[in-house]
């Protein structure tokens, strides 16, 4: 499945498409599920060093 | 996109004129037809269209003041090859636009776009976009301008405007909420809201400890790097989403931006009418004037200019129908607008504006967005405690606020402010008086090529003069 909806004229772009899929599990309304939400952190840390804020953080 | 404002040029009254701003949707378009505002539904948008209508969607929005509301027109179509439908929407009073909102306001625009897609989702439509230019105020409240906005929900899909609304709601407001209030201004120059990698970058790193922002814009943002250029098929998001999980994730943008507030600074102009030197013998006069020229031009549309908290702007109301209160200080139109809401005054649109720079003509041909000069004229300005700001504060010279004030208004109450006042007396203790032309005999020289007095009254228990001036 990709982003490309029958009579969108909107480009969803592929980031944000993907990233709703994403966070759909660890979404759960008005609270986020800080367990899988560090996960989904993990997963744009991987490939590259962290960078020094986002340790702070 | 869309604006459903008349442009008062007589030139486009009397054709059929496609208005620009609407251009980038196949799904209809607007146009002008004899100072009214139409717009062509195009076959390609007819399912959609009438599962809008027919499954209550289009009611139940319209009964809760969230979307406007439109009459279907018997009228010949522009396009007639494309047409499904010709609908007439109702019109509004002026166009305004996210850069030119309080914080309030585009929160308030932000919230009513998300509970708009919620409401769609009971009816298994959603909204297949989410710019705040398809937002306007209409008697103080956000409303959705733009009928063609909704789509049929499709199992699974994800949300199409997610990215959208996230750069013209989420990312500023959080901008404004965690950095600085001018960074508003960010949305004049990114037509289709601020890029997430760019908030991101902006946003001080404790934001990331609102889970909210951290997910929907600083993790968003690093997705969209990571799939940037990437075209090939993801193997991972074959499943999709469920529906309960797309609402989840609006629920969850609408309790980030209700978390979100502005911690009022206090500016120069917060407690303008605290800290002036004003009596109230002085105040109260003015009011009585403002009120009686009101009263006798009963204008359609009055630019109170310099509004400051509005003031005189709620003076002028009852005897219009509808009052944009301009000012450069953020904090007094969002005070404006929260005062508004509570003393129940709703013909009174407060709005974010520098007049020494105001809003330009922007997007593509320069015509998506008009500029405020575009937006009028009206029969009426108000530009009282003004002249002194612009003419010192700003070196403008009186002949060329004098041309200014007469492109855009027919009627002009202004109130001249002279040096020995004590404001303009504090405007020069920093600076050296280079303003020999600075003077009522000048001012009335130079407002008299554009404009003849019909009245001009002492302000009592002051040094100013109020004129109500009539374009030549």
């Amino acid at each position: 499945m990709f982003p490309k909806p029958a009579h969108a004229y909107l480009d969803p772009g592929t980031g944000s498409y993907v990233f709703q899929i994403l966070i759909a599990s660890v979404i759960g309304g008005t609270v986020v599920f800080k367990s899988g939400w560090s996960k989904i952190v993990e997963l744009f840390r991987r490939k590259r060093k962290p960078s020094a804020d986002e340790k702070d953080n | 996109m869309s604006s459903l404002g008349v442009n008062a040029n007589p030139v486009l009254m009397k054709k059929i004129t496609k208005l620009p701003g609407s251009f980038r949707d196949p799904s209809g378009f607007i146009f002008q037809k004899d100072s009214s505002v139409y717009r062509q539904v195009n076959t390609s948008y007819k399912s959609d269209y009438d599962k809008l209508m027919t499954t209550g969607l289009y009611k139940s929005l319209v009964d809760s003041d969230l979307l406007i509301a439109h009459k279907e027109s018997s009228m010949k179509a522009p396009e007639p090859d494309m047409a499904y439908k010709i609908i007439k929407p109702e019109l509004i009073p002026f166009i305004s636009y996210p850069y030119e909102w309080s914080f309030s306001q585009l929160k308030a625009a932000a919230l009513t776009t998300l509970d708009i897609s919620l409401r769609a989702l009971e009816h298994d439509m959603i909204l297949k976009d989410a710019t705040a230019f398809n937002i306007q105020f209409v008697n103080n409240k956000p409303i959705l301008i733009d009928t063609l906005s909704f789509q049929e929900y499709e199992n699974n899909k994800p949300w199409v405007a997610y990215k959208q609304f996230c750069q013209h709601f989420l990312a500023p407001l959080a901008l404004m909420s965690y950095g600085d209030i001018r960074t508003l201004q960010l949305m004049r120059t990114n037509i289709d809201g601020i890029p997430l990698d760019l908030a991101s970058t902006l946003l001080p790193k404790k934001s990331w400890l609102n889970l909210g922002i951290a997910t929907h814009v600083h993790l968003h943002a690093k997705s969209q790097k990571k799939f940037a250029d990437k075209h090939q098929t993801i193997k991972s998001s074959s499943r999709g989403i469920s529906k309960t999980q797309l609402i989840n994730i609006l629920t969850n943008l609408r309790s980030t931006i209700e978390g979100l507030d502005w911690k009022v600074a206090k500016t120069e102009w917060g407690d303008y009418y605290k800290e002036t030197n004003y009596t109230d013998k002085a105040f109260t006069h003015k009011q009585t004037l403002v009120k009686d020229i009101a009263k006798k031009i009963k204008p359609k549309q009055i630019w109170d200019l310099g509004a400051n908290t509005g003031e005189f702007s709620i003076t002028a109301a009852p005897y219009t129908k509808n009052v944009v209160a301009l000012d450069i200080d953020p904090l007094a139109v969002e005070r404006n607008f929260q005062s508004l809401n509570k003393i129940k005054i709703d013909n009174i649109l407060p709005l974010i504006q520098d007049l020494t720079n105001p809003s330009p003509a922007l997007g593509w041909h320069n015509k998506e967005r008009m500029s405020l000069i575009e937006r009028g004229p009206v029969d009426l300005v108000l530009a009282l405690a003004l002249i002194h700001h612009l003419a010192i504060s700003n070196n403008l010279p009186l002949a060329s606020i004098a041309n200014f004030l007469h492109k855009i208004t027919t009627n002009l109450v202004i109130e001249f402010v002279p040096k020995p006042d004590s404001q303009v007396q504090k405007m020069l203790i920093s600076r050296e008086d280079i303003f020999d032309k600075y003077t009522q005999v000048q001012f009335e020289k130079e407002f008299g090529k554009y404009f003849t007095t019909k009245a001009k009254h002492k302000i009592t228990g002051s040094k100013r003069t109020l004129y109500w001036l009539k374009a030549k």
